[in-house]
């Protein structure tokens, strides 16, 4: 069964391109633009790596992943920051917070692939 | 994989003393956001400059770039695209970070003239345009203006706080300053290979 993957950003082109990567990847996806959408869909969802951007309207990345860590589905699952920040001071902020790695924008296809594989299972 | 540095925020601060006001030059591969009463100037051959604001509240700023050659063309997911994307992001991150909001967000584009000789590429300029103006309707930003292609280098004034834009067309150079200074950035894009870094914390 193929695994499902939340990727959230509230750039449509971004998202466009993460989805047409994964899904080639053979990975389900769900798309949510901002945190609280994706947090909605999250509970309703069975979810098993969430993909995020930081800068985000209504909700940011940062407080999407902290939220996340509370429920009970999500606490150990992967969750990627793909971000187009890239100071030390966020990515602790992140990795504090419970994030699993972090990615820098632009991202390399194939490179979101491999680290994806190595989270997912 | 090279890590990509290109896109800088200007730093190249000065008073205009024709616009009577303190402005900010961009250079290829930089971008600025102000929410101050500032002039941005920036001078264009085949790249694009986006000028960007909140129409309400007068944040606004402006980029300058041009897309690398890369990967297949028409993919969405080629070198060129995923690097003209993440300039066009980064530019709007630091709007919304300045207060801007997404939904008040609109664009004036200028640039991509056919003015670059010799290149291997063809119709860079247009490309480059190409490009701007569908990212823009992608994401739903209105396009209020626009001065694009043709064979001409373009100096833009941009004024964020009014939205004002003068745009000069430049049918005599005397020097080889800009086709010069967009090579450069042309090489340095060339190298590049559009993937950021990587970091797993666990």
């Amino acid at each position: 069964m193929a695994k499902t993957i939340l990727t959230v950003d509230d750039s449509t082109s971004i998202r466009q391109m993460v989805a047409f990567t994964l899904k080639g990847a053979g990975y389900e996806v769900i798309e949510a633009v901002d945190g609280q959408d994706a947090l909605e869909k999250a509970n309703h969802h069975r979810v098993n790596l969430v993909l995020t951007d930081i800068n985000m309207p209504r909700m940011d990345g940062l407080k999407l992943l902290e939220l996340l860590r509370e429920l009970n589905h999500y606490k150990t699952i992967p969750i990627l920051m793909l971000t187009t920040e890239s100071g030390d001071e966020m990515k602790a902020k992140g990795r504090a917070a419970g994030a699993t790695g972090w990615l820098v924008k632009p991202f390399d296809p194939k490179r979101l692939l491999e680290v994806i594989a190595k989270v997912i299972n | 994989m090279v890590e990509i540095k290109d896109e800088q925020v200007a730093s190249n601060f000065y008073f205009d003393k024709s616009f009577d006001c303190h402005a900010v030059k961009l250079l290829p591969g930089e971008y600025f956001v102000t929410d101050k009463d500032l002039l941005l100037v920036t001078v264009l051959g085949s790249c694009v400059a986006a000028c960007i604001r909140d129409c309400y509240s007068g944040i606004g700023g402006m980029n300058h770039f041009m897309l690398p050659d890369g990967g297949e063309a028409g993919s969405p997911l080629n070198a060129s695209a995923r690097y003209g994307t993440y300039a066009m992001e980064i530019l709007i991150n630091q709007l919304l970070k300045l207060g801007a909001r997404r939904s008040n967000l609109e664009a004036k584009v200028f640039g991509g003239g056919n003015v670059l000789d010799g290149l291997t590429v063809a119709n860079v300029g247009q490309r480059n345009a190409d490009f701007v103006l569908k990212f823009l309707q992608t994401e739903r930003i209105r396009v209020v203006a626009q001065d694009l292609v043709d064979i001409f280098p373009r100096k833009v004034y941009f004024f964020p706080k009014s939205s004002k834009v003068m745009v000069k067309k430049l049918r005599n150079q005397h020097n080889t300053t800009i086709s010069q200074r967009e090579r450069d950035y042309r090489q340095r894009l060339y190298k590049v290979d559009a993937g950021g870094e990587v970091e797993l914390f666990s």
